[in-house]
């Protein structure tokens, strides 16, 4: 494999004898270094940890860590495909048994929580363990709305955020990480995300997920939803395109887990707080219907028709309504029929839109998790109507 | 410096989608009339978003244009009508940014006369090496059993020539002398011509008329053992020196004679399925499935490596030497009444107008050629139903310029439409006003759309490149039904029943699924569950020329293997 990177060393290879666990750290302060460092340390003997971080370690206070310095990369809130080259290139290097590797501000996560996401590739077959956070209300929705949805229904998988980040992999996922990796390394795209979950599923490889309890969230450089959402999903899109073939298969999707024990919605007020969505959404409704109309076949565009004239506090979007908004964006990526930038932009404020309706169906006191299984099974629901108009992209359907 | 292969899976071809071309019929750049690399790599877009894996280009090289490039002058240059070098290369990392690969022409049985190895052969002292890169003879009554391709043309296989007071052997029009294989040098500059694009990251070669490399007397001079000795060192040369690339076998030959030349696995990778096609044509216009099940039957296993490369149309007429005389003359009837439509015994027309243009039936026998066991090679043009001129010379009738749009030449070219290298279509029609790919990207319902989806469609399946195929026999013999399967080596398979209707009316069909018991087929183009299989015949109406792909899922505890 290509080297993206170089990547000193601070301890020779050839005086290792193996190692068990490699640990991939993302750039972050003493504070929480020293802290994920005594997590680990706590969870597992020193000596069969390898601890990579692009920053200096603190070898002082732990002196039987052994340490080397990762490739620095970009400070981000998820993982990389620069990422997953090093994390492979550090294990195949070292000759470590399994990699965890852990964004940043990790040191808001358990021990417990990074011993069990550990122990999962460790001492069982599970090759890729995925954590499941528990995060404050309203937040991470663009995951919750599209991201586990899609992977949900596609992928079958119940993973439920497929872009953690943090993971632990087994030395064969890290290599097919790598592998999907370079494609966007080789054209100086180290930045861009990977789909851990979908290679996983795509390579039959199993997959567990663990409760890790809260942690805090790595923000976005920019907070900014019109970068955000865009690469996001157009990264998701073009790993389904290249998966196509996969998902198109029947699957059936793996027993439900005990519902994620989410904190209810706060009492706010939800019409203040969804007032500028729905602007937004109004105005797209005005504004963007010519872009929409090339997307949305007639019935979509009927059910936004209906919702732009609803008033706010009944403001509602049906689930099916919504998994076709997002089936037909990703089939309208998939065939350009439109500039891919304008068509992502475009489903921004349909993406407020859900987040209203989200908001005023938790305000009424349904369990927010409830709605978004609701939401994944409508995905589900829908699959067919997607691989239909996959398969045979006719603009001339209901 | 030598390239890398550009495809990483070393059975790549066998999910390919190839596409044939010439670059002097596809898009010209500089306005001279003759199609260019520079035109074709602005078309590549195109091709891409057709579905297309694998290009493959007709003959480019230097040469006298006396059989459209088939009568090579230079085995290691590019045609200055098409461009450059450079411009070859620049095409070819085009294509392979685009994920597509790229097969050329190695016709290796001849050379043109024009080449420098004939010049100085006809001078050469008789026995001498640079003689002996030809055949010659002092009498034409050498080699007698081996029959004349060209018939329309040729009267003899041999011809003398005046310098050198003997004649030479070849095989096809007279200005194409065969090269001698008996000669090692031969060898080593066939070898060096092949390593020259091979180095170059060229993806594949196309083995032009491989049956006649090797003469014997007393044999017809085809198929000999020597040929496969040949076949066999240039295979190895290039699993020695290169990694995943392929040789298509030209041999229009009967089945049995086809199959040596996979070898063990050691000989051609691919080999053109000469003998079902015409097949195909006949089961459609006798409305009636014994034509191909015959046929297929007939087939023999090939080595794991290997794959058919299945056509319907391509740049020569419509081959019928491998069928009956009876057979040959339905075909006539059927297909070429006009006297005009024939050459060399066979029909030089494009698939549109073979089937009267009907729309249904050129669905239909694309859904063959896309289901069948191998990989399909489309003509440029048919994706749009592209028409012919019978009024144009040889096989010309199908090579004429590819009709982007309505514009002048078609956008073919800008060039005073008298300079064009043969004129473009304009009958009312299959001309370019009413047939061209503008158009027919504008419309979704038009044939050039169609294609494309079919084509995403079975890229989607690997059974169609990979599985087995199994025929079932329905008592309606207007139906044709088979079964592709692929196991997938983890224990489930992926299975597809495909149902084509060859009848000009509806037809009802019985068919016998009890193996697949429990399954539950979902059509494949609309994703539509069909009701699940049980030990009863399983009945299906087909409209007119229709088809169905199913594709049979296993039912919760009943898997389909």
């Amino acid at each position: 494999m290509a080297t993206t990177y170089p990547s000193p060393d601070s301890t020779a290879p050839s005086a290792r004898t193996g190692t068990e666990l490699l640990v991939l750290l993302a750039a972050m302060t003493p504070e929480q270094l020293e802290s994920v460092l005594a997590n680990l340390t706590a969870s597992f003997p020193e000596e069969s940890l390898l601890i990579a971080s692009p920053v200096a370690m603190p070898t002082d206070s732990i002196p039987f860590l052994r340490f080397v310095v990762a490739p620095a990369a970009t400070p981000s809130w998820t993982l990389t495909a620069a990422d997953f080259v090093s994390a492979y290139q550090l294990a195949d290097k070292y000759k470590a048994r399994a990699i965890l590797m852990l964004g940043s501000q990790s040191g808001s996560l358990a021990s417990s929580a990074i011993c069990t996401l550990a122990n999962a590739v460790l001492t069982t077959p599970t090759d890729l363990a995925v954590p499941c956070y528990e995060l404050p209300p309203h937040a991470g929705l663009v995951n919750s709305s599209i991201i586990y949805p899609l992977t949900r229904a596609l992928f079958a998988s119940r993973v439920r955020f497929p872009l953690a980040v943090d993971l632990s992999l087994s030395l064969r996922m890290a290599e097919r990480l790598a592998g999907a990796a370079h494609r966007f390394t080789a054209m100086n795209q180290g930045e861009a995300p990977l789909w851990p979950v979908n290679e996983a599923a795509a390579a039959g490889f199993s997959i567990d997920q663990f409760d890790v309890g809260p942690r805090v969230q790595p923000q976005p450089g920019g907070p900014d939803l019109n970068t955000i959402l865009p690469l996001v999903t157009g990264s998701l899109f073009s790993d389904i395109d290249a998966k196509a073939a996969f998902w198109q298969r029947n699957r059936p999707l793996p027993p439900a887990r005990n519902a994620m024990s989410m904190p209810p919605a706060p009492a706010t007020d939800a019409a203040a707080e969804i007032a500028p969505m729905l602007q937004a959404f109004r105005l797209a409704y005005t504004n963007l219907q010519e872009i929409w109309s090339l997307v949305l076949p007639p019935n979509s565009l009927l059910g936004l028709k209906r919702l732009a004239a609803t008033d706010a506090a009944a403001f509602r979007m049906p689930e099916s309504l919504w998994a076709r908004i997002v089936f037909d964006f990703l089939l309208a990526y998939r065939l350009r029929t439109i500039n891919r930038g304008h068509l992502l932009g475009a489903l921004i404020p349909l993406y407020l839109a859900w987040v209203a309706s989200h908001i005023n169906i938790t305000a009424s006191g349904t369990n927010p998790e409830s709605h978004i299984e609701a939401v994944a099974a409508a995905f589900e629901a829908e699959k067919p109507h997607l691989i239909s108009r996959w398969r045979w992209p006719d603009r001339f359907n209901p | 410096m030598k390239k890398l292969a550009s495809a990483s899976d070393p059975l790549w071809y066998k999910d390919a989608i190839i596409y044939e071309l010439h670059v002097r019929a596809f898009s010209d750049s500089n306005g001279d009339g003759i199609g260019d690399f520079p035109g074709l790599l602005s078309r590549l877009d195109y091709l891409q978003g057709l579905g297309v894996t694998c290009i493959w280009l007709l003959p480019f090289f230097p040469s006298p244009l006396r059989d459209d490039g088939y009568d090579i002058a230079n085995y290691v240059d590019v045609n200055p009508a098409y461009g450059t070098l450079d411009d070859f290369k620049s095409f070819l990392d085009a294509a392979h940014q685009r994920n597509m690969q790229v097969l050329i022409e190695l016709v290796i049985n001849h050379t043109s006369d024009q080449h420098p190895w004939f010049k100085a052969a006809r001078l050469a002292p008789p026995g001498s090496p640079a003689r002996e890169m030809y055949v010659w003879s002092n009498t034409d009554h050498l080699y007698k059993d081996a029959g004349i391709i060209f018939t329309d043309t040729e009267k003899s296989n041999w011809t003398w020539d005046e310098t050198a007071r003997a004649y030479y052997w070849h095989r096809f029009f007279s200005h194409q002398p065969d090269l001698n294989f008996d000669n090692p040098m031969v060898m080593e500059e066939v070898l060096k011509a092949m390593r020259f694009w091979l180095d170059m990251g060229v993806d594949a070669l196309r083995m032009d008329a491989i049956p006649y490399l090797v003469e014997r007397d007393g044999t017809s001079c085809e198929n000999l053992p020597e040929t496969h000795r040949v076949i066999k060192k240039i295979r190895a040369a290039i699993d020695a020196e290169y990694a995943n690339r392929l040789i298509l076998a030209e041999a229009n030959e009967a089945p049995a004679d086809v199959r040596p030349y996979f070898g063990d696995g050691d000989e051609c990778h691919m080999a053109f399925n000469f003998p079902l096609m015409p097949r195909i044509y006949m089961a459609l216009h006798q409305e009636d499935r014994l034509p191909i099940t015959d046929i297929m039957a007939q087939m023999p296993a090939i080595p794991a490596n290997c794959q058919w490369g299945l056509f319907l149309r391509n740049h020569d007429e419509l081959t019928l030497a491998l069928v009956s005389e009876e057979e040959r003359d339905y075909m006539h009837i059927a297909y070429s009444n006009d006297p005009r439509m024939r050459v060399n015994g066979g029909i030089r027309r494009r698939l549109a107008p073979l089937v009267d243009n009907n729309r249904r039936r050129i669905e239909l026998l694309n859904s063959l050629l896309l289901s069948f066991p191998g990989t399909p090679i489309l003509y440029y043009g048919d994706e749009i139903g592209m028409g012919d001129n019978i009024y144009l010379g040889d096989r010309n009738s199908v090579r004429t310029p590819m009709q982007w749009n309505s514009d002048r030449n078609a956008g073919f070219s800008k060039c005073d439409p008298a300079r064009l290298y043969l004129p473009i279509i304009m009958d009312p029609i299959y001309g370019y006003q009413a047939i061209n790919v503008e158009a027919q990207l504008s419309d979704s319902s038009s044939l050039l759309h169609w294609t494309r989806n079919m084509i995403a469609l079975r890229k989607l399946f690997q059974v169609f490149g990979r599985g087995t195929v199994s025929f079932l026999n329905p008592a309606n013999h207007k139906i044709l039904a088979y079964l592709r399967d692929l196991d997938r080596g983890d224990g489930s398979h992926e299975t597809v029943l495909c149902v084509a209707n060859l009848s000009r009316f509806a037809q009802p069909v019985s068919l016998d699924l009890a193996d697949h018991t429990g399954a539950e087929p979902v059509e494949m183009l609309g994703y539509v569950p069909f009701p699940t299989i049980t030990e009863a015949a399983y009945v299906l109406t087909l409209a007119p020329y229709s088809f169905l792909w199913l594709e049979l899922q296993p039912s919760h505890g009943n898997p389909t293997s």
